[in-house]
């Protein structure tokens, strides 16, 4: 057992790897002798996908903590806005416009506290990190995704990104010389 | 005991609401079979999914010194060009000026490399030269509106030979200035791991954006309002466009996004003259053609304060700022537009372009 796990989902990840890594081995040969070919990679592929799925796990908590904190955020600022609004409607009269002078009163409470909430630095802090952990958790998905495509033949958003990146640059390169050839034509 | 009655208006005005939002499809075409083009035009160059737009004119008599339109990044050219009645481009067209709008296309996955290099020193330079050679003039002055504003900028400062006059309307130019709430959000996300993880920003990060500016006025009011107006025909067809051309946005490529939200945001490098764009370093003093800056005091999406440090970083001894009661929009695609905006900057183009 490993002996610097810090946490139960370090070793919670510890285990479920160390039976996948083992079982793997153990049931290398038998695999090798009855599946031929290709059919050996599955077993590969499904230890690939179980890792990323139990590294996902840590961003899957990071995330649902920010989005949490973002809803009570969005929460507080609606409870303190209709707080204000609520101390502001014995001053509005009780005529016939009452209900437009209540609608004004509540919009302009309610613009200028979830303003304020959104100019805000925790508001921005926490926003940045629920997004970078939602990032991660499409990473962790992107990564099982390849995994599938490997399986399958078919290029990698890695793979498929290279080709882009080399038809950007040719692209460039022929629209600079295109403007040379231009500029001596018209030499 | 005591009673409560309920106003007989309030009613009355319930019911009338009511009534209309039952009957607003009877009235109201969907927004998708609504054409935002508006004045006629013909595709002059075209360059990948760039397209540079030439409208046709309205008057006999023309300015000499045709204008390019470098339109933002974020949404799309439709509203300039929004309806007959608040169209930029036609106003500018009866005021005898030659006008010629850059459409930056949809983005796709392919393009996510592109970047600002790509933007000024290929797809605008090559329009701008398009231009100069179609109307035999050696300059022409260039108009660029928010983001779009940023890339006339740039531009101007690095190729100033092509340009005889800037209009910047509503540029973002000095990140840190920005008072914004989308400027505090892009503050605070890590773009390096947005641009990695998924290329291309997509329209939904746009559309978050512009939901939280005014999201209960813009949310909820504007809505009532199209109701209560339901029978208003150019009120509920400028409502319509209007929406229309807000929920079209497209991509932005990554890179771009990339050196955007970094350099001009994050490290607001482009007022500190330390920007690289294709290797070389923009200098503002560099900018030293006539420039006139347009801002709207009411600008919710490109703060006064972000615009104006412009007009004291460019070499330009021609500089005029002008400054409107008015919003983002507003001042390009309104009655107020119509009547004082465009008027003011087609006498400025005028003087400056014999």
């Amino acid at each position: 057992m490993s002996q610097d796990a810090k946490s139960p989902l370090e070793y919670y990840k510890h285990v479920s790897l160390f039976w996948t890594d083992l079982l793997h081995l153990m049931s290398g040969k038998p695999i090798a002798l009855s599946a031929v070919g290709p059919m050996r990679n599955y077993a590969n592929d499904l230890k690939k996908v179980v890792t990323e799925t139990i590294d996902s796990y840590e961003h899957m908590v990071e995330f649902n903590q920010r989005l949490a904190e973002y809803y009570k955020q969005l929460s507080e600022a609606w409870t303190d806005a209709q707080k204000k609004v609520d101390s502001k409607v014995p001053s509005i009269p009780q005529d016939a416009e009452h209900l437009e002078a209540y609608k004004r009163v509540w919009i302009d409470i309610f613009e200028n506290d979830f303003t304020g909430l959104f100019d805000s630095e925790k508001f921005g802090q926490n926003y940045g990190k629920m997004v970078s952990a939602e990032l991660e958790l499409t990473k962790h998905w992107e990564n099982i995704l390849n995994v599938i495509l490997q399986s399958m033949k078919l290029p990698t958003r890695k793979e498929i990104d290279e080709v882009y990146k080399e038809m950007h640059e040719l692209r460039k390169r022929v629209s600079k010389l295109e403007k040379k050839e231009n500029v001596k034509n018209a030499a | 005991m005591q009673h409560e009655f309920i106003d007989p208006k309030l009613v009355e005005e319930f019911l009338s609401f009511t009534k209309n939002v039952t009957e607003a499809p009877k009235f109201v075409p969907a927004p998708d079979e609504i054409t935002l083009e508006s004045t006629p035009f013909d595709v002059a160059y075209e360059e990948d999914k760039v397209r540079l737009l030439h409208f046709r004119p309205l008057v006999e008599k023309q300015v000499k010194v045709p204008l390019v339109i470098s339109y933002a990044v974020i949404n799309r050219y439709h509203i300039l060009d929004i309806q007959s009645k608040k169209s930029w481009v036609r106003k500018l067209l009866e005021e005898g000026i030659n006008v010629y709008m850059i459409d930056w296309g949809t983005p796709t996955n392919m393009d996510k490399y592109l970047d600002f290099d790509d933007y000024v020193n290929s797809y605008l330079d090559s329009c701008v030269d398009f231009v100069r050679k179609e109307s035999d003039v050696d300059s022409i002055s260039l108009q660029g509106y928010c983001t779009g504003g940023t890339l006339a900028t740039i531009y101007a400062s690095l190729h100033p030979h092509k340009v005889r006059n800037l209009v910047a309307t509503a540029p973002v130019i000095d990140g840190w200035k920005d008072t914004t709430v989308v400027s505090n959000v892009t503050k605070h996300i890590d773009v390096d791991k947005i641009v990695d993880t998924i290329g291309n920003m997509p329209p939904e990060f746009m559309y978050y954006c512009f939901s939280i500016l005014k999201p209960f006025e813009q949310g909820l009011e504007k809505y009532y309002k199209f109701f209560k107006n339901i029978n208003d025909k150019d009120f509920v067809d400028n409502f319509l466009r209007v929406e229309k051309w807000l929920n079209d946005t497209p991509p932005i490529p990554g890179e771009l996004f990339r050196q955007w939200i970094k350099d001009v945001y994050q490290e607001n490098l482009l007022i500190q003259n330390k920007m690289f764009v294709g290797g070389k370093q923009i200098d503002l003093k560099k900018i030293t053609m006539p420039l006139l800056i347009q801002i709207a005091v009411g600008d919710h999406l490109v703060s006064p304060e972000c615009s104006m440090p412009l007009y004291y970083a460019v070499g330009s001894q021609d500089k005029t700022v002008r400054i409107y009661p008015t919003g983002h929009v507003g001042m390009i695609a309104s009655a107020f537009s119509q009547k004082k905006v465009v008027p003011e900057m087609c006498e400025w183009l005028k003087e400056r372009s014999k």
